[in-house]
């Protein structure tokens, strides 16, 4: 009896068994339930307006001033300048025996440790004006020799710190609208650090000897700026130098805000002494810095988080739900009947609430990102330091696709908690603990163990989010509590992909494993 | 005819069994539930564990190298609270929510026909045991803070004395987590006696208390920033747990207790309010 109606059962079965069937059953499950469709709505219109209602925020302190360099991006150009000009091409060679005495405002050389970014060596720049393209090697404290050119490109040299004991020589050489620049730790062996085009350089360039020390952050007193003093000595110069003596100019002093102005500058927040040369060696002091200008707040990155952290949470509790309910009638055991294969069920159910939650998601931060940019921009949030971001420019397009993506993997999380918990409410409250708890335990710590929480979590593919773009060269502090993330922007979506992965194969584990 | 006949000396037999035991007979009864299934009890230890683990790890990796740290060495310790509040929460929400899932509560109802009553019992059954774990998860923290702080700077040398419960504002911290946690749990209890839903009153709780905690760190104005920490059920209630610096604070420690005791008060008579006027 049962072997005769059994094989008569699976060929009729067969042709229906596909994945695809499975998807639509999961699928149909979903959107006949009109609360769930409502609660998906929902989470979209949350998303997008508590974006919205953020993107309010005025401006109240108003931006600081800052030089443009070139592409129209916000820079730092602040550094102490011993210059000639350089007609043509030719090179300029220098030996740095020490970058040291770094001193923060009312406080002695030797203060503080010098600060790891802070720069000494030659420069061949478009003038002294602050933003002008350049191409320079120098000595740092934290990160060897490096090559940088253009406030964007930075490449590093010969590692280590600078000191007499291990000097470090450098040498630019310009031919035609080509910079290159070498490194050697003895004067003879030499090699190439790189080569930068900059296009559209004079042929008569401003080149020399530059020092710069970046601010410091202090949790107590936040930005503070420094100063360092570098040693010069071993100096030749080939090509069309200008005879006579060497110019004194700080570049892009405070005081004289971001213009043309280069003089050295007597009074200041934190006292410059001159250099001075005696014997062939220079000792020049510097501050300031040359690097992309990031700002303190990330605005743009901070509502779209904030709109999408309550459409989280709402789509945390539906995906609970989709799975809880289905334990709560015993509709599990029909689905399982219907479905033996139980790794496939889960990873249709997975499937369908990741859809939704993408797509939702998409439509959330697109509105939120169309309406709150320009919104964003007539508050005072204005380029160059803000650029804008629109649904037409790269990182606009990574942050709304990158806020679908997220919502999408914490959705495909809670899935995979929820079934293997059975139970809504510890599927809801793991989600929305692991998303959420962090951020806030991160907030409360400081800032290693907040970076080293920020890194591993789920809450870590925020980072997706972030509107400014960082710099590995930029000696601005990444403080969560400024919106800064220390993972890369797809990086933290992986992360949270890890997560959502190892959640998945736990659960396929667990259900195979017990019963329904 | 024989079922209506047979009903009748159930319903005569109600108001005898309130008299017998009235108030105290309910609370007992929410007590023998509490006790007999296993999900309570690993709740409560849940938040303990989770209290003192967070707060541990905090602890352990919170460094002060001079003498002009500015962190509150009370608060620190006590960070473990902001997690193990989930347990608590979900405590709440499954005391009267998990009835409604699997109908239970019909049951209870036949029981104790007084909603407020059946309300109040339940509030008290769970108030109680939220405090025993609340109180075990505090003095952990505390504990954990007394052993490592020391050994990360936290010294006399830099302006501090190991933690004590000795110490005015330690103990009004450490008393104020205890309560802390309770009003958590009693809120919890009001929304989902409210919604009736486990899942739905749990995303509520946490959402008002998380995310709009969350959120509110992200919101620039400095005057909507302070209007939120005022009001927000988290943001007001934790300033409870701050022993320095209390003028900085957006509310006073008392004060924000009193919010989030207001934020209870205002579930627990919606709930009740419901339970009133509908059908269970």
């Amino acid at each position: 009896m049962i072997g005769e109606v059994t094989p008569v059962r699976g060929n009729r079965m067969a042709g229906r068994d596909g994945f695809a069937q499975l998807l639509r059953a999961e699928w149909t499950k979903f959107w006949t339930v009109r609360g769930w469709v409502v609660t998906l709505a929902l989470a979209a219109v949350l998303t997008a307006g508590i974006a919205l209602a953020l993107g309010n925020a005025g401006n109240s302190g108003g931006l600081p001033t800052v030089a443009t360099g070139p592409g129209g991006i916000a820079v730092n150009d602040n550094f102490f300048f011993v210059h000639r000009s350089l007609a043509g091409d030719g090179s300029i060679t220098v030996r740095v025996t020490s970058l040291t005495d770094g001193a923060v405002p009312g406080q002695g050389e030797g203060s503080i440790a010098p600060q790891p970014w802070a720069k000494a060596g030659i420069i061949l720049k478009d003038g002294t004006r602050a933003g002008s393209a350049y191409a320079a090697v120098m000595a740092t404290p934290g990160h060897g020799v490096r090559m940088q050119y253009d406030f964007t490109h930075d490449t590093a040299g010969l590692a280590g710190a600078v000191s007499a004991s291990s000097p470090r020589w450098l040498r630019l050489v310009r031919s035609g609208d080509a910079v290159t620049g070498y490194d050697s730790a003895d004067g003879s062996h030499w090699s190439v650090i790189g080569s930068a085009t900059l296009a559209g350089l004079p042929s008569t360039a401003a080149a020399g000897l530059f020092v710069a020390s970046p601010q410091a952050y202090q949790s107590s007193n936040g930005y503070v700026p420094t100063r360092a003093m570098a040693r010069f000595d071993d100096l030749s110069l080939r090509g069309g130098w200008s005879p006579g003596t060497w110019g004194l100019c700080e570049v892009g002093a405070p005081q004289s805000g971001v213009g043309p102005a280069c003089a050295p500058v007597s009074s200041r927040e934190i006292p410059l002494p001159s250099p001075s040369e005696s014997g062939g060696t220079f000792t020049v002091y510097g501050s300031g810095d040359i690097s992309p200008y990031v700002p303190i707040v990330d605005i743009l990155g901070g509502i779209i988080k904030a709109g999408s952290l309550a459409g989280l949470v709402v789509l945390i509790a539906l995906s609970g739900v989709f799975v809880s309910s289905e334990y709560r009638r015993g509709m599990i055991c029909m689905t399982f009947a219907a479905s033996p294969r139980r790794g496939r069920v889960i990873l249709a159910k997975a499937i369908v609430v990741g859809g939704v939650a993408f797509a939702a998601g998409l439509v959330g931060a697109a509105v939120a990102l169309a309406i709150a940019g320009p919104k964003l921009r007539s508050h005072g949030w204005t380029p160059p330091i803000y650029p804008v971001v629109s649904l037409g420019t790269g990182t606009g397009l990574r942050i709304v696709a990158g806020t679908a993506v997220m919502l999408a993997l914490a959705a495909v999380f809670t899935v995979a908690v929820a079934v293997m918990l059975r139970r809504s409410v510890g599927a809801i409250t793991v989600g929305i603990a692991l998303f959420v708890g962090p951020w806030l335990v991160a907030a409360a710590v400081g800032q290693s163990a907040g970076a080293f929480l920020l890194r591993v979590t789920p809450f870590a593919a925020t980072a997706v989010q972030q509107g400014v773009q960082h710099y590995p060269q930029s000696s601005a502090v990444c403080l969560a509590s400024h919106g800064c993330y220390p993972l890369a922007p797809w990086d933290g979506v992986g992360v949270l992909a890890i997560w959502t992965v190892a959640a998945l194969a736990a659960s396929w584990y667990v259900v195979r494993r017990r019963d329904a | 005819m024989t079922g209506v006949a047979g009903s009748a000396p159930l319903l005569t037999r109600a108001p005898a069994g309130r008299k017998r035991g009235g108030v105290f007979a309910a609370v007992r009864a929410e007590w023998i539930k509490l006790r007999t299934v296993s999900g309570p009890g690993w709740l409560l230890l849940a938040c303990a564990v989770v209290t003192i683990t967070v707060s541990s790890a905090v602890v352990a990796v919170e460094k002060c190298s001079s003498a002009s740290c500015a962190v509150d060495a009370t608060k620190v310790s006590l960070t473990g609270v902001q997690v193990g509040q989930a347990a608590v929460a979900i405590l709440g929400v499954m005391v009267i929510g998990g009835e409604y899932a699997t109908g239970m509560v019909r049951v209870t109802l036949a029981a104790v026909p007084r909603r407020p009553v059946m309300l109040a019992a339940k509030a008290a059954a769970v108030a109680v045991v939220t405090a025993a774990a609340g109180i075990i998860a505090v003095l952990g923290s505390l504990l954990a803070g007394r052993i490592f702080l020391p050994g990360n700077g936290f010294t006399a040398a830099h302006g501090f004395a190991a933690l004590s419960l000795g110490n005015g504002p330690t103990l009004r911290a450490a008393a104020g987590s205890v309560l802390y946690l309770v009003l958590v749990a009693l809120f919890s209890l009001g929304v989902a006696a409210a919604v009736r839903d486990t899942a739905t009153a749990i995303a509520i709780v946490l959402g008002l208390m998380y995310v709009v905690r969350a959120v509110s760190s992200l919101v620039l104005d400095p005057a909507w920033q302070h209007r939120v920490d005022r009001v927000a059920p988290m943001n007001a209630g934790l300033a409870i747990q701050s022993a320095t610096n209390l003028s900085k604070l957006p509310i006073g420690p008392w004060a924000g207790l009193g919010v989030l005791a207001a934020w209870a008060a205002a579930a627990l008579l919606t709930g009740w309010l419901l339970l009133q006027l509908r059908d269970a």
